[in-house]
Protein backbone atom coordinates (compact mmCIF):
# COMPACT_ATOMS: atom_id res chain seq x y z
CA UNK A 1 0.00 0.00 0.00
CA UNK A 2 0.73 3.56 -1.32
CA UNK A 3 1.73 6.06 1.51
CA UNK A 4 0.49 9.59 0.88
CA UNK A 5 2.72 11.66 3.39
CA UNK A 6 1.37 15.70 3.51
CA UNK A 7 4.59 17.82 4.54
CA UNK A 8 3.47 20.72 6.90
CA UNK A 9 4.46 23.52 9.49
CA UNK A 10 1.97 26.45 10.30
CA UNK A 11 4.45 28.82 9.65
CA UNK A 12 6.23 29.49 6.47
CA UNK A 13 9.89 29.26 5.78
CA UNK A 14 10.90 26.27 8.00
CA UNK A 15 12.19 24.39 5.03
CA UNK A 16 8.71 22.40 3.89
CA UNK A 17 9.79 22.43 0.20
CA UNK A 18 13.23 21.66 0.94
CA UNK A 19 12.69 18.76 2.90
CA UNK A 20 9.76 17.57 0.42
CA UNK A 21 12.67 17.80 -2.37
CA UNK A 22 15.12 15.83 -0.79
CA UNK A 23 13.09 13.24 1.75
CA UNK A 24 11.47 12.68 -2.49
CA UNK A 25 14.78 12.64 -4.10
CA UNK A 26 16.20 10.27 -1.16
CA UNK A 27 13.44 7.70 -1.54
CA UNK A 28 13.80 7.68 -5.00
CA UNK A 29 17.46 6.56 -4.30
CA UNK A 30 16.17 3.92 -2.12
CA UNK A 31 14.53 2.79 -4.83
CA UNK A 32 11.17 3.76 -3.97
CA UNK A 33 8.94 5.03 -6.58
CA UNK A 34 7.74 9.08 -5.47
CA UNK A 35 5.42 11.33 -6.56
CA UNK A 36 5.89 14.79 -5.51
CA UNK A 37 2.37 17.03 -5.84
CA UNK A 38 3.05 21.28 -4.75
CA UNK A 39 0.10 21.99 -2.78
CA UNK A 40 1.05 25.70 -2.66
CA UNK A 41 -1.30 27.20 -5.71
CA UNK A 42 0.06 30.62 -6.52
CA UNK A 43 3.31 30.24 -5.12
CA UNK A 44 4.59 27.37 -6.24
CA UNK A 45 8.17 26.34 -5.82
CA UNK A 46 8.66 22.66 -5.60
CA UNK A 47 9.86 22.92 -9.29
CA UNK A 48 12.41 25.09 -8.50
CA UNK A 49 14.02 23.34 -6.11
CA UNK A 50 14.03 20.18 -8.15
CA UNK A 51 15.47 22.17 -10.98
CA UNK A 52 12.31 21.10 -13.49
CA UNK A 53 10.94 24.47 -13.96
CA UNK A 54 11.55 24.46 -17.59
CA UNK A 55 9.95 21.13 -18.20
CA UNK A 56 6.48 21.76 -16.80
CA UNK A 57 4.52 21.61 -19.46
CA UNK A 58 0.65 20.79 -17.43
CA UNK A 59 0.04 21.73 -13.79
CA UNK A 60 -2.95 19.84 -11.54
CA UNK A 61 -5.42 22.71 -12.15
CA UNK A 62 -5.13 21.51 -15.72
CA UNK A 63 -5.80 17.34 -14.50
CA UNK A 64 -8.75 19.05 -12.77
CA UNK A 65 -10.44 20.86 -15.51
CA UNK A 66 -9.49 17.55 -17.93
CA UNK A 67 -7.77 19.31 -20.41
CA UNK A 68 -5.03 16.42 -19.64
CA UNK A 69 -4.59 13.63 -18.29
CA UNK A 70 -2.83 13.24 -15.00
CA UNK A 71 -0.14 11.18 -16.34
CA UNK A 72 0.38 13.68 -18.96
CA UNK A 73 1.27 16.96 -15.99
CA UNK A 74 3.68 14.22 -14.14
CA UNK A 75 7.21 16.13 -14.91
CA UNK A 76 9.46 13.08 -14.38
CA UNK A 77 13.12 13.38 -12.66
CA UNK A 78 15.78 12.78 -15.13
CA UNK A 79 18.53 12.26 -12.37
CA UNK A 80 16.48 9.93 -10.76
CA UNK A 81 14.22 6.84 -11.80
CA UNK A 82 10.89 6.60 -10.22
CA UNK A 83 10.88 10.50 -9.03
CA UNK A 84 8.29 12.55 -10.09
CA UNK A 85 6.66 15.84 -9.74
CA UNK A 86 2.93 17.21 -9.98
CA UNK A 87 3.13 20.72 -10.22
CA UNK A 88 0.81 23.34 -8.93
CA UNK A 89 -0.40 26.60 -11.16
CA UNK A 90 1.14 29.49 -10.89
CA UNK A 91 -1.81 31.64 -12.31
CA UNK A 92 -4.07 30.79 -9.99
CA UNK A 93 -4.33 30.91 -5.76
CA UNK A 94 -5.37 28.38 -2.81
CA UNK A 95 -9.22 28.92 -3.54
CA UNK A 96 -9.08 27.29 -7.58
CA UNK A 97 -8.76 23.74 -5.76
CA UNK A 98 -11.01 22.06 -2.80
CA UNK A 99 -9.95 18.68 -0.69
CA UNK A 100 -12.04 16.60 -2.25
CA UNK A 101 -10.27 17.33 -6.08
CA UNK A 102 -6.79 17.25 -3.67
CA UNK A 103 -7.93 13.79 -3.19
CA UNK A 104 -8.75 12.73 -6.10
CA UNK A 105 -5.73 13.38 -7.61
CA UNK A 106 -3.46 11.97 -4.49
CA UNK A 107 -5.43 8.79 -4.89
CA UNK A 108 -4.99 8.01 -8.12
CA UNK A 109 -1.21 9.21 -7.73
CA UNK A 110 -1.29 6.47 -4.85
CA UNK A 111 -2.38 3.61 -7.27
CA UNK A 112 1.26 4.04 -9.03
CA UNK A 113 3.43 5.13 -6.24
CA UNK A 114 4.89 4.19 -3.38
CA UNK A 115 5.20 7.15 -2.24
CA UNK A 116 2.99 10.71 -2.13
CA UNK A 117 4.46 13.31 -0.31
CA UNK A 118 2.67 16.60 -0.48
CA UNK A 119 4.43 20.07 -0.21
CA UNK A 120 1.85 21.90 2.02
CA UNK A 121 1.42 25.74 1.94
CA UNK A 122 2.34 27.62 4.73
CA UNK A 123 -0.73 29.08 6.93
CA UNK A 124 -3.85 27.10 8.18
CA UNK A 125 -6.52 27.79 5.38
CA UNK A 126 -7.61 26.60 2.53
CA UNK A 127 -4.25 25.82 0.91
CA UNK A 128 -3.94 23.64 3.83
CA UNK A 129 -7.12 21.70 4.32
CA UNK A 130 -6.81 20.62 0.69
CA UNK A 131 -3.11 19.68 1.27
CA UNK A 132 -3.75 17.44 4.31
CA UNK A 133 -7.16 16.18 2.80
CA UNK A 134 -6.12 13.03 0.78
CA UNK A 135 -2.97 12.38 3.78
CA UNK A 136 -2.79 9.64 5.81
CA UNK A 137 0.55 10.58 7.33
CA UNK A 138 2.22 13.45 8.03
CA UNK A 139 5.61 15.30 8.77
CA UNK A 140 6.12 18.54 10.82
CA UNK A 141 8.64 20.25 9.99
CA UNK A 142 9.93 23.02 12.79
CA UNK A 143 12.88 25.32 13.02
CA UNK A 144 14.06 25.44 17.16
CA UNK A 145 12.34 28.48 17.45
CA UNK A 146 9.53 30.09 19.50
CA UNK A 147 7.35 31.09 16.92
CA UNK A 148 7.70 27.85 14.56
CA UNK A 149 7.03 25.75 17.30
CA UNK A 150 3.84 27.36 18.16
CA UNK A 151 2.80 26.95 15.06
CA UNK A 152 4.02 23.92 14.47
CA UNK A 153 1.85 22.56 17.76
CA UNK A 154 -1.25 24.27 16.50
CA UNK A 155 -0.85 22.05 12.89
CA UNK A 156 -0.88 19.02 15.32
CA UNK A 157 -3.83 19.91 16.70
CA UNK A 158 -5.64 20.61 13.51
CA UNK A 159 -4.39 16.96 12.03
CA UNK A 160 -5.28 15.21 15.07
CA UNK A 161 -9.19 16.67 14.69
CA UNK A 162 -8.32 15.33 11.35
CA UNK A 163 -7.89 11.95 11.96
CA UNK A 164 -4.47 12.17 10.90
CA UNK A 165 -2.86 10.31 13.82
CA UNK A 166 0.54 8.77 12.53
CA UNK A 167 2.48 12.44 12.73
CA UNK A 168 6.41 12.80 13.08
CA UNK A 169 8.59 15.87 13.85
CA UNK A 170 11.45 17.29 11.45
CA UNK A 171 13.85 19.74 13.46
CA UNK A 172 15.16 21.51 10.73
CA UNK A 173 17.91 24.09 10.80
CA UNK A 174 19.45 23.12 14.32
CA UNK A 175 22.73 25.21 15.09
CA UNK A 176 24.46 22.61 17.25
CA UNK A 177 27.10 25.63 18.81
CA UNK A 178 24.49 27.70 19.76
CA UNK A 179 22.25 24.85 21.21
CA UNK A 180 25.41 24.25 23.63
CA UNK A 181 25.68 28.14 24.28
CA UNK A 182 21.91 27.91 25.28
CA UNK A 183 21.45 30.34 22.81
CA UNK A 184 18.64 28.23 21.01
CA UNK A 185 15.83 25.83 22.19
CA UNK A 186 17.27 22.14 21.97
CA UNK A 187 15.77 19.49 20.06
CA UNK A 188 14.52 18.16 23.14
CA UNK A 189 12.55 21.46 24.43
CA UNK A 190 10.74 20.81 21.22
CA UNK A 191 9.73 17.55 21.07
CA UNK A 192 8.62 18.39 25.30
CA UNK A 193 6.76 20.46 24.08
CA UNK A 194 5.21 18.67 20.64
CA UNK A 195 5.12 15.66 22.29
CA UNK A 196 4.95 13.73 18.73
CA UNK A 197 7.78 11.49 17.67
CA UNK A 198 11.20 12.55 16.16
CA UNK A 199 12.24 11.25 12.62
CA UNK A 200 14.90 13.56 12.28
CA UNK A 201 16.95 16.24 12.75
CA UNK A 202 18.90 18.56 9.90
CA UNK A 203 21.24 21.22 10.89
CA UNK A 204 21.63 24.64 9.49
CA UNK A 205 23.71 24.43 6.44
CA UNK A 206 24.89 26.88 3.63
CA UNK A 207 24.92 23.93 1.66
CA UNK A 208 21.00 23.83 1.23
CA UNK A 209 21.06 27.03 -0.41
CA UNK A 210 23.44 26.71 -3.00
CA UNK A 211 21.61 23.10 -3.46
CA UNK A 212 18.43 24.77 -3.65
CA UNK A 213 19.39 27.92 -5.58
CA UNK A 214 21.34 25.54 -7.90
CA UNK A 215 17.40 23.13 -8.46
CA UNK A 216 19.43 20.25 -7.09
CA UNK A 217 18.59 17.82 -4.38
CA UNK A 218 21.61 18.05 -1.78
CA UNK A 219 21.26 14.13 -1.76
CA UNK A 220 21.72 13.80 -5.28
CA UNK A 221 24.68 16.05 -4.58
CA UNK A 222 28.23 14.63 -5.36
CA UNK A 223 30.00 15.33 -2.18
CA UNK A 224 28.45 14.05 1.24
CA UNK A 225 27.28 16.65 3.54
CA UNK A 226 25.62 16.51 6.98
CA UNK A 227 22.36 17.64 5.69
CA UNK A 228 22.22 15.08 3.15
CA UNK A 229 22.91 12.29 5.22
CA UNK A 230 20.78 13.92 7.97
CA UNK A 231 17.48 13.64 4.86
CA UNK A 232 19.00 9.95 3.77
CA UNK A 233 18.30 9.09 7.27
CA UNK A 234 14.94 10.45 7.30
CA UNK A 235 14.18 8.40 4.11
CA UNK A 236 15.49 4.97 5.69
CA UNK A 237 13.32 5.67 9.09
CA UNK A 238 9.78 6.31 7.24
CA UNK A 239 11.46 2.72 5.60
CA UNK A 240 11.06 1.20 8.61
CA UNK A 241 14.66 1.41 9.17
CA UNK A 242 16.10 2.02 12.79
CA UNK A 243 18.39 4.42 12.23
CA UNK A 244 20.76 6.30 15.07
CA UNK A 245 20.54 10.10 15.21
CA UNK A 246 23.56 12.16 13.77
CA UNK A 247 25.62 13.32 16.48
CA UNK A 248 25.52 16.94 15.36
CA UNK A 249 28.30 18.09 17.66
CA UNK A 250 31.03 16.02 16.69
CA UNK A 251 32.66 18.38 13.94
CA UNK A 252 31.37 21.22 15.66
CA UNK A 253 33.22 23.75 17.72
CA UNK A 254 37.76 24.32 19.35
CA UNK A 255 39.51 21.87 20.23
CA UNK A 256 38.84 23.29 23.80
CA UNK A 257 35.25 22.20 24.07
CA UNK A 258 35.50 19.48 22.02
CA UNK A 259 37.93 18.07 25.37
CA UNK A 260 35.41 19.54 27.37
CA UNK A 261 32.52 17.47 26.19
CA UNK A 262 34.84 14.77 26.15
CA UNK A 263 35.42 14.83 29.38
CA UNK A 264 31.71 15.07 30.26
CA UNK A 265 32.17 18.86 31.09
CA UNK B 1 10.29 28.88 55.13
CA UNK B 2 7.85 30.56 53.33
CA UNK B 3 8.25 29.24 49.00
CA UNK B 4 5.09 31.39 48.38
CA UNK B 5 6.78 34.65 49.15
CA UNK B 6 9.39 34.12 46.67
CA UNK B 7 7.46 32.70 44.13
CA UNK B 8 4.64 35.82 44.24
CA UNK B 9 4.32 36.65 40.92
CA UNK B 10 4.19 40.02 39.56
CA UNK B 11 0.15 40.52 40.06
CA UNK B 12 -2.00 42.69 38.49
CA UNK B 13 -5.16 43.06 39.46
CA UNK B 14 -7.82 44.19 37.39
CA UNK B 15 -11.18 44.65 36.42
CA UNK B 16 -11.23 41.22 33.81
CA UNK B 17 -12.15 42.23 30.29
CA UNK B 18 -11.77 39.69 27.78
CA UNK B 19 -10.21 40.55 24.46
CA UNK B 20 -11.78 39.02 22.12
CA UNK B 21 -15.28 37.58 22.08
CA UNK B 22 -18.54 39.28 22.87
CA UNK B 23 -17.15 42.48 24.89
CA UNK B 24 -15.91 44.17 21.86
CA UNK B 25 -19.84 44.41 20.50
CA UNK B 26 -21.13 45.81 23.38
CA UNK B 27 -18.56 49.43 22.48
CA UNK B 28 -19.69 51.98 19.73
CA UNK B 29 -15.89 52.15 18.55
CA UNK B 30 -13.06 49.74 19.18
CA UNK B 31 -10.84 51.09 21.83
CA UNK B 32 -7.59 50.57 22.46
CA UNK B 33 -7.83 50.71 26.20
CA UNK B 34 -9.97 48.15 27.04
CA UNK B 35 -9.42 48.48 30.84
CA UNK B 36 -11.61 51.20 31.11
CA UNK B 37 -15.54 52.06 30.01
CA UNK B 38 -16.72 48.30 29.50
CA UNK B 39 -20.18 47.49 31.28
CA UNK B 40 -19.74 45.04 33.93
CA UNK B 41 -18.51 41.65 33.02
CA UNK B 42 -21.43 39.24 32.35
CA UNK B 43 -20.88 36.09 32.80
CA UNK B 44 -18.00 34.81 30.65
CA UNK B 45 -18.21 31.50 30.56
CA UNK B 46 -22.03 31.85 29.31
CA UNK B 47 -20.77 34.23 26.72
CA UNK B 48 -18.64 31.87 24.78
CA UNK B 49 -20.55 29.16 25.95
CA UNK B 50 -19.61 25.79 23.57
CA UNK B 51 -21.28 22.35 23.00
CA UNK B 52 -21.64 19.54 25.68
CA UNK B 53 -21.85 16.34 25.81
CA UNK B 54 -23.33 14.66 28.74
CA UNK B 55 -25.37 11.66 30.07
CA UNK B 56 -28.87 11.65 30.56
CA UNK B 57 -30.01 8.57 31.70
CA UNK B 58 -29.67 5.70 29.02
CA UNK B 59 -28.74 8.49 26.67
CA UNK B 60 -26.56 11.11 25.75
CA UNK B 61 -26.99 14.52 25.33
CA UNK B 62 -25.37 16.82 22.44
CA UNK B 63 -26.52 19.89 23.52
CA UNK B 64 -25.20 22.92 21.06
CA UNK B 65 -25.59 26.74 21.64
CA UNK B 66 -28.04 29.24 21.05
CA UNK B 67 -27.92 31.27 18.35
CA UNK B 68 -27.61 34.11 20.67
CA UNK B 69 -25.30 32.33 22.96
CA UNK B 70 -22.32 32.04 19.89
CA UNK B 71 -23.07 35.61 19.81
CA UNK B 72 -22.44 35.61 16.24
CA UNK B 73 -22.73 34.03 12.84
CA UNK B 74 -19.89 31.20 13.90
CA UNK B 75 -18.92 29.30 10.55
CA UNK B 76 -20.87 25.73 10.34
CA UNK B 77 -17.32 24.53 10.21
CA UNK B 78 -15.76 26.18 13.56
CA UNK B 79 -18.99 24.43 15.24
CA UNK B 80 -18.18 21.16 13.23
CA UNK B 81 -14.47 21.15 14.46
CA UNK B 82 -15.41 22.06 17.70
CA UNK B 83 -17.38 19.09 18.11
CA UNK B 84 -14.82 16.77 16.67
CA UNK B 85 -12.18 17.64 19.11
CA UNK B 86 -14.78 17.78 21.98
CA UNK B 87 -15.66 13.51 21.08
CA UNK B 88 -11.84 13.01 20.80
CA UNK B 89 -10.78 14.02 24.09
CA UNK B 90 -13.44 13.58 26.19
CA UNK B 91 -13.39 10.61 28.46
CA UNK B 92 -14.57 7.90 26.43
CA UNK B 93 -17.04 6.72 29.26
CA UNK B 94 -19.97 5.50 26.99
CA UNK B 95 -21.26 2.14 26.08
CA UNK B 96 -20.92 1.47 21.97
CA UNK B 97 -24.06 2.36 19.75
CA UNK B 98 -25.35 4.45 23.08
CA UNK B 99 -28.39 6.74 21.58
CA UNK B 100 -27.63 10.20 21.42
CA UNK B 101 -30.45 13.49 21.35
CA UNK B 102 -29.02 16.14 19.21
CA UNK B 103 -30.47 19.16 21.73
CA UNK B 104 -29.99 21.81 18.93
CA UNK B 105 -31.90 25.01 20.66
CA UNK B 106 -32.79 27.87 18.35
CA UNK B 107 -30.24 27.02 16.08
CA UNK B 108 -31.03 25.86 12.02
CA UNK B 109 -29.26 22.78 10.65
CA UNK B 110 -29.97 21.66 7.22
CA UNK B 111 -29.85 17.96 6.33
CA UNK B 112 -26.71 17.75 5.30
CA UNK B 113 -25.46 18.93 8.58
CA UNK B 114 -26.93 16.38 10.63
CA UNK B 115 -25.46 13.78 8.09
CA UNK B 116 -22.23 15.36 9.42
CA UNK B 117 -23.30 15.46 13.01
CA UNK B 118 -24.61 12.04 12.67
CA UNK B 119 -21.28 11.11 10.70
CA UNK B 120 -18.77 12.00 13.41
CA UNK B 121 -20.76 10.62 15.87
CA UNK B 122 -20.52 7.40 14.79
CA UNK B 123 -16.90 7.67 14.67
CA UNK B 124 -16.90 7.32 18.08
CA UNK B 125 -19.68 4.76 18.09
CA UNK B 126 -22.64 7.11 18.98
CA UNK B 127 -25.85 6.81 17.22
CA UNK B 128 -27.77 9.66 16.49
CA UNK B 129 -31.16 9.23 17.35
CA UNK B 130 -33.82 12.12 18.04
CA UNK B 131 -33.04 15.47 17.41
CA UNK B 132 -34.78 18.29 19.70
CA UNK B 133 -35.45 21.49 18.31
CA UNK B 134 -37.50 24.79 18.37
CA UNK B 135 -37.22 25.86 14.76
CA UNK B 136 -39.71 24.22 11.89
CA UNK B 137 -37.13 24.00 9.39
CA UNK B 138 -34.36 21.96 11.69
CA UNK B 139 -37.44 19.74 12.38
CA UNK B 140 -38.36 19.17 9.21
CA UNK B 141 -34.74 18.38 8.12
CA UNK B 142 -34.72 16.09 11.16
CA UNK B 143 -38.11 14.46 9.65
CA UNK B 144 -36.66 13.98 6.76
CA UNK B 145 -33.30 12.64 7.28
CA UNK B 146 -35.37 9.80 9.64
CA UNK B 147 -34.57 11.16 13.63
CA UNK B 148 -37.24 11.02 15.85
CA UNK B 149 -37.94 15.13 16.16
CA UNK B 150 -38.60 16.48 19.53
CA UNK B 151 -39.65 20.37 18.86
CA UNK B 152 -39.97 23.31 21.20
CA UNK B 153 -38.16 21.51 24.04
CA UNK B 154 -36.75 25.04 25.58
CA UNK B 155 -39.40 24.55 28.44
CA UNK B 156 -38.16 21.02 29.76
CA UNK B 157 -35.72 20.07 31.95
CA UNK B 158 -33.40 19.29 28.87
CA UNK B 159 -32.07 22.34 29.02
CA UNK B 160 -29.49 23.48 31.59
CA UNK B 161 -30.28 25.84 33.47
CA UNK B 162 -26.34 27.59 33.26
CA UNK B 163 -27.37 28.12 29.76
CA UNK B 164 -30.18 30.81 31.04
CA UNK B 165 -28.20 34.11 31.12
CA UNK B 166 -29.77 35.74 33.72
CA UNK B 167 -29.18 32.82 36.26
CA UNK B 168 -26.22 31.69 35.70
CA UNK B 169 -23.98 33.47 38.83
CA UNK B 170 -26.38 31.18 40.87
CA UNK B 171 -26.52 28.46 39.09
CA UNK B 172 -25.30 24.83 39.83
CA UNK B 173 -22.08 24.25 38.00
CA UNK B 174 -22.00 21.53 35.38
CA UNK B 175 -20.21 18.42 35.92
CA UNK B 176 -16.11 18.36 35.70
CA UNK B 177 -15.07 18.39 32.00
CA UNK B 178 -12.41 15.51 32.25
CA UNK B 179 -10.30 15.96 28.91
CA UNK B 180 -7.60 13.49 28.32
CA UNK B 181 -5.16 14.98 25.57
CA UNK B 182 -2.66 18.18 25.44
CA UNK B 183 -4.49 21.33 24.87
CA UNK B 184 -2.22 22.35 22.09
CA UNK B 185 -2.07 26.11 20.64
CA UNK B 186 -4.87 27.13 19.17
CA UNK B 187 -7.58 25.76 21.43
CA UNK B 188 -9.70 27.08 23.56
CA UNK B 189 -11.49 24.78 26.21
CA UNK B 190 -14.31 26.68 28.14
CA UNK B 191 -16.99 24.86 30.55
CA UNK B 192 -19.06 26.43 33.14
CA UNK B 193 -17.89 24.12 35.80
CA UNK B 194 -14.29 22.63 36.40
CA UNK B 195 -11.78 21.03 33.54
CA UNK B 196 -9.39 18.66 34.68
CA UNK B 197 -6.65 17.99 31.68
CA UNK B 198 -4.68 14.73 31.96
CA UNK B 199 -1.95 16.08 29.37
CA UNK B 200 -0.03 19.27 28.88
CA UNK B 201 -2.20 22.75 28.42
CA UNK B 202 0.56 24.30 25.64
CA UNK B 203 1.50 28.23 24.81
CA UNK B 204 -1.52 29.05 22.77
CA UNK B 205 -3.69 27.19 24.56
CA UNK B 206 -6.17 28.31 26.59
CA UNK B 207 -8.29 27.13 29.44
CA UNK B 208 -12.05 29.00 31.09
CA UNK B 209 -14.19 27.20 33.31
CA UNK B 210 -16.52 28.39 35.73
CA UNK B 211 -15.11 26.60 38.64
CA UNK B 212 -11.47 24.94 39.07
CA UNK B 213 -8.70 24.08 36.45
CA UNK B 214 -6.48 21.02 37.28
CA UNK B 215 -4.00 20.13 34.58
CA UNK B 216 -2.13 16.95 35.38
CA UNK B 217 0.85 17.73 33.16
CA UNK B 218 2.63 21.47 32.45
CA UNK B 219 0.94 24.83 32.07
CA UNK B 220 2.06 26.83 29.79
CA UNK B 221 -0.70 28.40 28.13
CA UNK B 222 -3.21 30.40 29.58
CA UNK B 223 -5.86 29.29 32.18
CA UNK B 224 -8.89 31.12 33.77
CA UNK B 225 -10.58 29.65 36.93
CA UNK B 226 -14.07 31.11 38.26
CA UNK B 227 -14.53 32.77 34.95
CA UNK B 228 -18.20 34.09 36.27
CA UNK B 229 -16.77 35.81 39.14
CA UNK B 230 -16.07 32.98 41.58
CA UNK B 231 -12.98 34.10 43.94
CA UNK B 232 -12.80 30.79 45.58
CA UNK B 233 -11.77 28.76 42.33
CA UNK B 234 -8.20 27.67 42.19
CA UNK B 235 -5.85 26.70 38.81
CA UNK B 236 -3.07 23.77 39.81
CA UNK B 237 -0.93 22.30 37.55
CA UNK B 238 1.55 19.54 38.30
CA UNK B 239 4.34 22.17 36.57
CA UNK B 240 3.70 26.32 36.50
CA UNK B 241 4.86 27.81 33.65
CA UNK B 242 1.75 29.21 32.84
CA UNK B 243 1.94 32.30 30.10
CA UNK B 244 -1.00 33.61 31.97
CA UNK B 245 -3.42 33.01 35.11
CA UNK B 246 -6.65 34.51 35.63
CA UNK B 247 -9.13 33.93 38.46
CA UNK B 248 -12.11 35.87 38.35
CA UNK B 249 -11.33 38.90 37.56
CA UNK B 250 -7.83 38.91 38.49
CA UNK B 251 -5.26 38.47 35.79
CA UNK B 252 -1.44 37.14 36.52
CA UNK B 253 1.87 37.10 34.52
CA UNK B 254 4.14 35.15 35.26
CA UNK B 255 7.04 36.21 36.84
CA UNK B 256 10.17 36.68 35.04
CA UNK B 257 12.45 34.80 37.08
CA UNK B 258 11.60 30.55 37.86
CA UNK B 259 12.88 28.14 39.73
CA UNK B 260 14.14 26.02 37.97
CA UNK B 261 13.18 22.51 39.50
CA UNK B 262 9.15 22.99 39.42
CA UNK B 263 6.76 21.08 41.59
CA UNK B 264 2.87 20.87 42.23
CA UNK B 265 1.81 24.28 42.40
CA UNK B 266 -1.62 25.99 43.02
CA UNK B 267 -2.62 29.40 42.38
CA UNK B 268 -5.28 31.11 44.33
CA UNK B 269 -6.75 34.62 45.24
CA UNK B 270 -5.45 35.86 48.11
CA UNK B 271 -5.93 39.34 49.42
CA UNK B 272 -3.31 40.77 47.23
CA UNK B 273 -4.27 39.05 44.14
CA UNK B 274 -3.34 35.97 42.67
CA UNK B 275 -0.36 33.93 44.61
CA UNK B 276 1.27 30.59 44.01
CA UNK B 277 1.74 27.99 46.49
CA UNK B 278 2.83 24.47 46.91
CA UNK B 279 0.21 22.33 46.01
CA UNK B 280 1.14 19.83 49.09
CA UNK B 281 0.87 22.97 51.61
CA UNK B 282 -2.16 24.86 50.47
CA UNK B 283 -4.66 23.14 52.00
CA UNK B 284 -3.11 23.21 55.58
CA UNK B 285 -2.12 27.14 55.70
CA UNK B 286 -4.89 28.87 54.19
CA UNK B 287 -8.76 28.73 54.64
CA UNK B 288 -11.18 30.77 52.60
CA UNK B 289 -12.42 34.38 54.00
CA UNK B 290 -16.19 34.86 52.38
CA UNK B 291 -16.23 38.45 53.38
CA UNK B 292 -12.71 39.21 51.87
CA UNK B 293 -13.37 37.12 48.68
CA UNK B 294 -9.91 35.68 49.28
CA UNK B 295 -7.65 32.68 50.91
CA UNK B 296 -6.01 34.04 53.99
CA UNK B 297 -3.47 32.62 56.16
CA UNK B 298 -4.75 30.12 58.78
CA UNK B 299 -2.60 30.90 61.37
CA UNK B 300 -3.12 35.22 60.76
CA UNK B 301 -6.45 34.89 60.49
CA UNK B 302 -6.30 33.98 64.15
Amino acid sequence: MSRIIVVTSGKGGVGKTTTTSNLGAALAKQNRSVALIDADFGLRNLDLLLGLEERVVYTAIDVLAGECRLAQALVKDKRLKGLVLLPAAQNRNKESVNPEQMKKIATALAKGYDYILIDCPAGIELGFRNAISAANEALIVTTPEVAAVRDADRVIGLLEAEGVNKISLIVNRVKPLMVEENKMMSVEDVLELLGVPLIGVVPDDEKVIVATNKGEPLVLGEYESVPAQAYSNIARRLEGEKVPFLDLMANQGNLLSRLRRMFGG
Amino acid sequence: MKRENRTTPKVDIRRYTDDQDGCMTFEPTISLDKIDDLPDSSPLVNRYSQISLKRDGEEMLLILPTQSEINSDLPWSETWQELKHLLKTKEQSWQLGTNVCLVAKDRLLDARQLQTIAETLEDVKLSLVTVSTNRRQTAVAAATSGYSVQQNTMSQPLIEPQNDSEETTTATMAEPLYLQSTVRSGVEIRHPGTIVIFGDLNPGGKAIAAGDILVWGRLRGIAHAGAQGNHQCRITALQMEFTQLRIADAVARAPKLRPRRLSPELAFMSTEGIRLAKTSEFAKNYIFSSPQKAWIDKNQAK
